[in-house]
């Protein structure tokens, strides 16, 4: 009798044990604790946020579990497939996912416009950046880096070159720039992933005013803009520019060993620039995105990134103090500047770390540059089907860049992409 | 009386409750799944529908010819090799053996993601082993921007860490065959190569089978190597049937179509394993 009391309890024991493993971990709501998904240079910002809104909330306790990308989107997607279940209060979530989140959850997310914030805060914000998290009149999500894009490129190998930077205004300076360094110096101009990272065609797509989508969801992969801009990736690949670096640690590589001369993207590449390659201090420098054609839109935004508040928190009204005391407080946005992020809070740019020279590009003051081109950013239409638009992009560029006619290449991906979709 | 009868079952309980939640319940989940579509927040019953979408895929398409590609050219030269090193650290000549196991078995317990980045470094195009082949004059091979050499990449990578582990399998029942036998055979005037294929191959048949069988299901589940390595690139050469149910999945949050290629799959497993059984004779 005892023996079998034994087993049964043990059995117990067993099955309680196996079934508590999947339950998120949502405080009470007495509890003044709050949990936050981020990934690296995110977290030590977040840390830094939580210290300072401690002093006026005593109880306060922010945990941080650091899940880098593209993980955090796998975990993100299990969550809200299970109706939020073991998601965190808080979690990061980069520009080009939130539409696919919230066109296909948008009830998991809490709507901030419960408690005003787009009336209060709104204006602090670009444009493209308060657009994308509002959705039928929600808000779903707090505005925080932002991607302006530019070119980073390497001062010495252009003047060994002969290069003058600020004459490069169009694409087609750029490509001829491109020449000049390969001639003279025998190095690449761009290191673009050409099957895996169409970002710099995306680039090309923002500053023309289009994406993948047009404003009314349409596909738009075959539009002039789009084969102009793929045109342009075309060039650089078969003329011998562009050196094929397949992923990201590829391309760091390259850029700190000098295969590559330069980098056309959003300003958070200059965190991961000055932290991987210190030796090249006072060798880079930026420049704007080169326009289409003479005295175009040279300004654009590649990635950037929001926080977002899960429905299911027990938390709301804390989770929404600590988030809107994150999002619109300049001390801690210029913490996330120190931390090589470029914030999208307008009311810091004519703070004085904005204007300083830093010394890495050779005293450039590169982040005012960028903040200049904060307003000419038009807004993009992700849409819920940015990934399968993406997928059909990047196969597209792998056959344009080995030499398809480029037009035929856009039609075809815009036929796929409308049957993908269906 | 009852009590012993109840032992066994308390002791496979754990296995069997965690079989059960694990396991058993996400096959029958994804089945339903498979039938269904995520429409305005819940899910609806659609038939057949994305069995139907299937068929039209040309993605799914391109990704099943990959991974039979990859099939074909990787699980024989594989099994091969692992056969001829089990046959080579067997004999009793060799020296060091244990550091030769050893070597061989280590790619087999490496993180998946350390050896892709390793192999990531390597297979660049201005990578370190087109350094090596530039110095000795040859013209540089686009590992993996090309998309047949992608494949080639990936059946390298997935060789270099999977012969190991096969070889130990086969080294631990070629220790099982009774030494008499070869001897016999000798006196027989068998020579090696006799030997190797009248006693060796027919005693490990039924290993033969097995990694046969585990090579077969690893390989149609491929996934690690393409999504590390190339993924799926360029223009969707590398694309396997584990990588288009993860995209499907995790990437365009269409978790029933997903379930419908993952029951295919399920499917093409079955059917090579059968076809296995039946070559090899097994009743």
């Amino acid at each position: 009798m005892k023996k079998t009391l034994l087993y049964a309890s043990s059995l117990v024991a067993l099955v309680s044990l196996s079934a508590c493993g999947g339950s998120g971990s949502n405080g009470t709501s007495d509890d003044q604790t709050l949990t936050a998904w981020a990934w690296n240079i995110n977290i030590p910002v977040l840390e830094e946020a939580a210290a300072q809104f401690a002093e006026d909330h005593p109880d306060f306790d922010l945990e941080i579990i650091e899940v880098g990308t593209p993980d955090v989107y796998q975990r993100i997607t299990t969550g809200l497939q299970a109706n939020g279940e073991g998601l965190p209060d808080i979690m990061l979530v980069e520009d080009d996912r939130v539409q696919g989140y919230l066109s296909n959850f948008k009830d998991a997310f809490l709507d901030i416009s419960e408690y005003d914030f787009e009336e209060a805060h709104n204006d602090k914000f670009p444009a493209f950046k308060t657009e994308l998290l509002t959705v039928d009149g929600g808000v779903y999500g707090f505005p925080f880096d932002a991607g302006p894009a530019g070119i980073f490129y390497r001062t010495d190998l252009f003047e060994e070159a002969g290069i003058n930077a600020d004459e490069i205004e169009t694409w087609d300076d750029f490509i001829e720039a491109g020449h000049t360094l390969r001639d003279e110096l025998d190095v690449a101009l761009t290191g673009i992933d050409i099957s895996n990272d169409d970002g710099v065609y995306r680039m090309m797509l923002n500053q023309q005013g289009t994406f993948y989508f047009d404003e009314n969801e349409e596909v738009a992969l075959a539009s002039d803009e789009s084969i102009k801009a793929m045109e342009v990736i075309q060039r650089l690949h078969q003329e011998g520019l562009n050196e094929n670096l397949v992923g990201w640690d590829a391309w760091l590589t390259g850029l700190a060993n000098g295969t590559v001369a330069t980098a056309p993207t959003g300003a958070w590449l200059t965190g991961s620039l000055t932290e991987q390659a210190p030796d090249l201090e006072g060798q880079w420098g930026v420049f704007p995105l080169p326009a289409m054609e003479a005295g175009g839109n040279r300004a654009s935004n590649l990635g950037g990134s929001n926080y977002m508040i899960s429905a299911q928190t027990a938390n709301p009204d804390l989770a929404y103090d600590f988030m809107e005391y994150f999002s619109t407080s300049d001390d801690v946005q210029l913490t996330a500047m120190e931390n090589g992020l470029f914030p999208s809070l307008n009311t810091i740019y004519d703070n004085d770390l904005f204007t300083s020279p830093i010394s890495y590009f050779g005293d450039q003051a590169i982040w005012e540059l960028f903040a200049s081109m904060m307003d000419d950013i038009p807004s993009v239409n992700y849409t819920g089907n940015y990934s399968i638009a993406r997928d059909e992009t990047e196969t597209a560029q792998s056959d344009a860049a080995n030499g398809a006619d480029v037009t035929d290449v856009m039609t075809r991906a815009e036929q796929q992409l409308q049957n993908r979709m269906n | 009386m009852n009590r012993s009868k109840a032992t066994p079952y308390v002791f496979l309980a754990p296995a069997v409750i965690l079989f059960l939640l694990f396991t058993a319940y996400p096959i029958v989940a994804s089945i339903v799944l498979s039938f269904q579509k995520f429409e305005g927040g819940s899910y609806v019953f659609t038939g057949f529908d994305n069995y139907i979408r299937l068929i039209h895929d040309s993605i799914f398409q391109t990704a099943l010819v990959n991974t039979f590609i990859i099939f074909i050219l990787q699980v024989p030269f594989m099994l091969l090799l692992s056969m001829i090193l089990a046959n080579v650290l067997n004999s009793q000549l060799l020296r060091l053996k244990g550091f030769f196991r050893v070597s061989f078995f280590l790619p087999a317990v490496t993180s998946l993601v350390a050896y892709s980045l390793l192999f990531s470094v390597l297979l660049q195009d201005n990578g370190l082993i087109n350094e090596l082949i530039t110095n000795f004059g040859m013209s540089a091979i686009p590992w993996l921007t090309d998309g047949t050499w992608a494949k080639i990449s990936i059946v390298l990578a997935m060789t270099w860490r999977w012969t190991g582990y096969n070889m130990i399998i086969y080294l631990a029942a070629l220790q099982n065959i009774p030494h008499e036998m070869y001897e016999a055979a000798k006196m027989d005037g068998a020579g090696k190569i006799r030997q190797f294929f009248s006693i060796t191959i027919p005693s490990l048949k039924p290993v033969i089978l097995f990694t046969g069988i585990l090579s077969t299901i690893g390989t149609l589940q491929l996934f690690d190597e393409p999504f590390n390595l190339t993924g799926g690139g360029p223009a969707n050469s590398t694309m396997t049937l584990g990588l288009y149910i993860y995209e499907n999945g995790f990437e365009y949050f269409d978790f029933n179509y997903a379930s419908a290629v993952a029951y295919v799959v399920v499917m093409l497993v079955a059917v090579l394993s059968i076809i296995q059984f039946k070559v090899t004779g097994d009743k």
